[in-house]
């Protein structure tokens, strides 16, 4: 983004109606025209609300951090610079560098870095963090030439590394990635060294640009998609199983076909951390079985599920496994090595996300790697998270014991021994509530997505509540898979936000959630913020069903309909509230 | 206004966004309430990225008027 671009967008008219995003920024330098961008990146991540960045005073780091706990933003940004550490260690201070200084230098900013982490940790309490470590290249402080690492500089690199390390055990604080930060920005394409001298900003307009946009994605990531479909001929290994026989695949150095592994590695891994992965490949079922059996592939069989083998359209099979999962194709990769494959998929399947597998190109598949770990990367690791893959499966169990049992789904319910948590704490607020308002389509009150910082201020309304809904039967736990947001007032409760995980569906939680609220808040009536979206007709039909009529913006059920709709409990219900 | 003028009547435009497009061309610092060493800052940043110049220490102090920008663009790009 250009700073031209950068000022036309902060200098728009902003919208009327939802309250300003409040975001501070600490840093010593002057944040001059980082401010500029950072606001306008935010302006384009928060579309429908103006955006306020308070800034804190010049040279004085660890104030503005402490000054954070005044102003509880909804989220803070700190930058930190050399300089923060040891003004020498910055161009605007003459300070010595002469050799018996070195050690004190090095203490002072072991000494500052510690200062710093309590203060930063301590103002997590108030608002998410987002933090950047020193990212300008080190002055030439040392006795030593440019070429050689001298003890100062790795010990000093060490310190604010470790920094890092220390802040990001926190949950509340991100930190930005050097690492992605050197893959768009060589250091010395940062520093300007003519601005910070005249006005105290230290960053080329291009990098300031670029961090900005790096923070602004810390601040609001993008919603991580659910789940991969892949082929595995030239894929999950090298080779066409029909044709070269079970002993005949590969994926191992000794083969060239070692990146076949690290892409099964890869699947593993998101596997393991919650990503659904499916097989559609063109193949004897039988032949896929036996080399599951067989060959000891780094993706466990167990990991797949559904598994579909056979000789139709691929389409077809993702057609199937969309279903066994009940998500939507806009959620999902497939990887297919085949064009024409990927070409038909993304015919039948608009919105799924076609990536090729590069087989015969190893540096294209660990970008390809790469790209998977973007579309799949998450902030933290979640409990539902470790759960998801198995409770797909059970799920799928549960659904065929239901259809051969014959009994109706109430009975069925009892006979799976369903239990239901509701959980109405707000604070700490629970990073799975927020997981769930901003990835459930189809269970979806009104479509509305919203980050973590406006709960935090949303939340903070006394009228307000939250409840959290978990559950569990007979056939395994499914965790935290629904929530239910509002306000109470008087005798009558607002529904603003209510999703519920398509995991969770055909158990009548939706019934039981609304039974639980009209007896907790003891309200007449609860009024629903309604709206129609493209994905949303799982609950406009349950709401059709319990209003007697389609739902609309405002729609209110009264209590006596509910309970002359659904007079039954099905589940054993536990009430927990942390306040 | 020519195209180099237009283009830093959009540079300004960007900084000042209340400025009249009217009044731009007779937009100076010393004439007009609001206008901040921020905004000139800001503006010559804008120039700067816009015009792919490099403007000095010794430049800013020189006449921040749309005209004596102007100039100064002028002579940079004829260098």
């Amino acid at each position: 983004m250009k700073l031209i671009d950068a000022l036309n967008i902060v200098h728009q008219r902003p919208p009327e109606g939802e309250s300003p995003c409040l975001i501070y920024l600490a840093s010593g330098f002057n944040p001059l025209h980082f401010r500029t961008f950072l606001a306008a990146e935010l302006s384009l991540v928060f579309k429908n609300r103006a955006v306020e960045l308070e800034t804190g005073l010049y040279g004085d780091l660890p104030g503005n951090i402490e000054r954070l706990s005044n102003i509880e933003p909804e989220s803070g940004v700190i930058m930190l610079e050399w300089s923060d550490l040891d003004a020498r260690l910055g161009i605007r201070s003459l300070g010595s560098w002469a050799p018996n200084v070195l050690p004190a230098i090095l203490s002072n900013a072991r000494a500052r870095a510690e200062q710093i982490e309590e203060i930063i940790i301590k103002a997590g309490r108030y608002a998410p963090l987002v933090v950047c470590l020193p990212t300008l290249p080190l002055l030439p402080v040392s006795f030593t030439p440019t070429w050689h690492a001298s003890a100062l500089e790795l010990e000093l690199k060490v310190c604010v590394e470790s920094l890092g390390a220390q802040l990001a055990q926190s949950p509340r604080i991100r930190i930005v990635s050097s690492e992605y930060i050197n893959s768009l920005c060589p250091p010395a394409e940062r520093w300007n060294l003519n601005t910070e001298l005249s006005t105290g900003f230290p960053y080329r307009l291009q990098y300031a640009s670029l961090l900005a946009g790096a923070m602004a994605r810390l601040i609001s990531p993008p919603q991580p998609l659910k789940g991969l479909i892949t082929d595995l001929d030239d894929a999950v290994w090298r080779g066409i199983l029909g044709e070269d026989g079970v002993d005949g695949i590969s994926w191992d150095l000794n083969c060239r076909s070692h990146m076949h592994g690290a892409y099964q590695r890869m699947l593993q891994a998101l596997s393991a951390s919650g990503v659904l992965i499916a097989a559609a490949t063109k193949n004897d079922p039988q032949l896929v079985e036996e080399a599951f059996q067989k060959r000891q592939f780094f993706l466990p069989r167990d990991a797949i599920f559904p598994l579909e083998a056979n000789w139709r359209p691929k389409s077809e099979s993702v057609e199937r496994i969309l279903k066994a999962w009940n998500v939507g194709a806009d959620s999902v990769v497939f990887v297919d090595d085949s064009p024409l494959e990927l070409a038909e998929v993304a015919v039948a399947h608009p919105g799924i996300k076609c990536l090729q597998f590069p087989a015969k190109d190893q540096v294209e598949i660990n970008h390809l790697l790469l790209t998977l770990r973007d579309l799949f990367g998450k902030n933290v690791l979640l409990e539902e998270d470790l759960m998801r893959v198995k409770s797909v499966r059970q799920g799928h169990q549960q659904q065929q014991d239901r259809k051969q049992s014959g009994v109706t789904p109430g009975q069925f319910l009892k006979l799976a021994e369903a239990e239901i948590d509701f959980h109405f704490g707000k604070t700490p607020l629970d990073p799975r509530a927020i997981e769930l308002v901003n990835k459930t389509n189809q269970f979806n009150l009104n479509g509305i997505r919203k980050p973590e910082a406006y709960w935090q201020t949303w939340l903070k309304n006394p009228d307000s509540f939250l409840m959290l809904v978990s559950y569990k039967d007979k056939y395994g736990p499914l965790g935290k898979i629904a929530v239910v947001a509002g306000r109470r007032i008087g005798r009558k409760l607002f529904v603003d936000f209510w999703v519920m995980s398509c995991r969770a569906f055909s158990r009548q939680i939706e019934h039981r959630c609304l039974q639980e609220l009209y007896s907790r808040f003891d309200v007449d009536e609860i009024e629903f913020d309604f709206a129609a979206t493209d994905r949303n007709k799982v609950l406009e039909a349950f709401l059709n069903d319990m209003l007697g009529e389609p739902p609309f913006p405002g729609c209110i059920l009264r209590r006596a309909l509910f309970l002359a709709k659904f007079p039954q409990k099905f589940h054993d219900v536990e009430e927990f509230t942390y306040e | 206004m020519n195209e180099l003028e237009t283009r830093l009547a959009t540079c300004f435009k960007s900084v000042l966004p209340d400025l009249p497009l009217a009044d731009i061309q007779n937009a100076n610092p010393d004439s007009m309430e609001g206008w901040d060493s921020v905004d000139i800052v800001t503006l010559f940043a804008v120039i700067e990225e816009e015009f792919g110049i490099e403007i000095s220490i010794d430049d800013i102090k020189l006449d921040h008027s749309f005209r004596g920008i102007l100039s100064c663009i002028r002579a940079k790009q004829q260098k």
